[in-house]
């Protein structure tokens, strides 16, 4: 069985599974922030897609760390898939992929937590979604077995272009209603009855 | 004109913002949680606020029929 490369070709492609719905998801989020699509996306679809993807990303995540404790090319510890460092395989880059998967659990476990934690930290939370696909990317280039491959520098390449171009849109585009708003700003209470301010009455579904 | 009643449930307002972004006259981030200024508006952006909701947390019906709107 020290031979079997099923575990290791499990472990690199779901590693390759996990690097893409990762991408996927992140850029998910970078269309829901920004908006470059306008009305034609739904915005609580594109937020179920979002957590979705990063939901199946956690499964192939978690197929990924179990292949790589079962495969015998390469010992890697239990303890391992937990604590950043402690495999002997390339620690350095095993330990930022180990780094970039808890920060992956925190922020989808976050999700659930918004009402614990409060909207506003949940949302400064998120911001560690940057770091995470960062570490994941150089996680990967610099860990796994695959990188020399023209396929593998391809699809490393290609998400940090795509998550690149987003975020630069995220900076220089405002969303659509904001420059809408920017150019024909409402007086603040001019056209609504406030006579029954809603924030004093219970709030229905 | 019609009057468009607005509902949030902020069970599922993550406090993106939108809606503030949209139509400020009609709501505002309290806490980082989205709260209606009003209970009734006229201003049909309240609509699109609603559609842009990103996690459709926000519910606009006709004020004088009850009809879900967005």
């Amino acid at each position: 069985m020290k031979n079997d490369p099923t575990f290791w070709i499990l472990a690199r492609a779901s590693g390759f599974a996990a690097y893409a719905l990762l991408t996927a998801s992140v850029l998910a989020g970078l269309v829901l922030k920004s908006r470059p699509f306008g009305s034609r996306l739904r915005p609580a679809t594109v937020t179920d897609v979002h957590r979705f993807l990063s939901l199946l990303g956690l499964g192939f995540l978690a197929v990924h760390g179990v292949a790589l404790v079962l495969d015998r090319a390469v010992e890697i510890p239990l303890l391992a898939l937990l604590v950043p460092g402690v495999a002997d395989y390339r620690p350095l880059w095993t330990g930022l992929g180990v780094v970039a998967a808890e920060l992956m659990v925190l922020l989808v476990a976050s999700f659930s937590l918004r009402r614990l934690i409060g909207a506003r930290n949940w949302r400064r939370l998120h911001w560690a979604s940057y770091a995470t696909f960062a570490l994941a990317s150089v996680h990967g280039i610099a860990a796994g077995s695959d990188s020399g491959r023209p396929w593998a520098l391809g699809v490393y390449l290609g998400a940090l272009a795509a998550v690149a171009a987003a975020t630069g849109w995220r900076i220089l585009v405002p969303p659509a209603a904001a420059r809408a708003r920017r150019a024909d700003p409402r007086p603040e209470g001019g056209t609504v009855d406030d006579r029954v301010p809603h924030r004093d009455r219970p709030v229905a579904v | 004109m019609t009057a468009y009643r607005i509902e949030i449930d902020q069970s599922l307002c993550s406090g993106f913002g939108t809606c503030v972004e949209t139509a400020s006259a009609a709501f505002a981030l309290e806490g980082g949680v989205a709260s209606a200024r009003v209970r009734v508006s006229d201003d049909p952006t309240v609509l699109e606020a609603a559609a842009g909701c990103p996690m459709g947390a926000i519910a606009v019906y006709d004020g004088a029929t009850g009809e879900q709107l967005a």
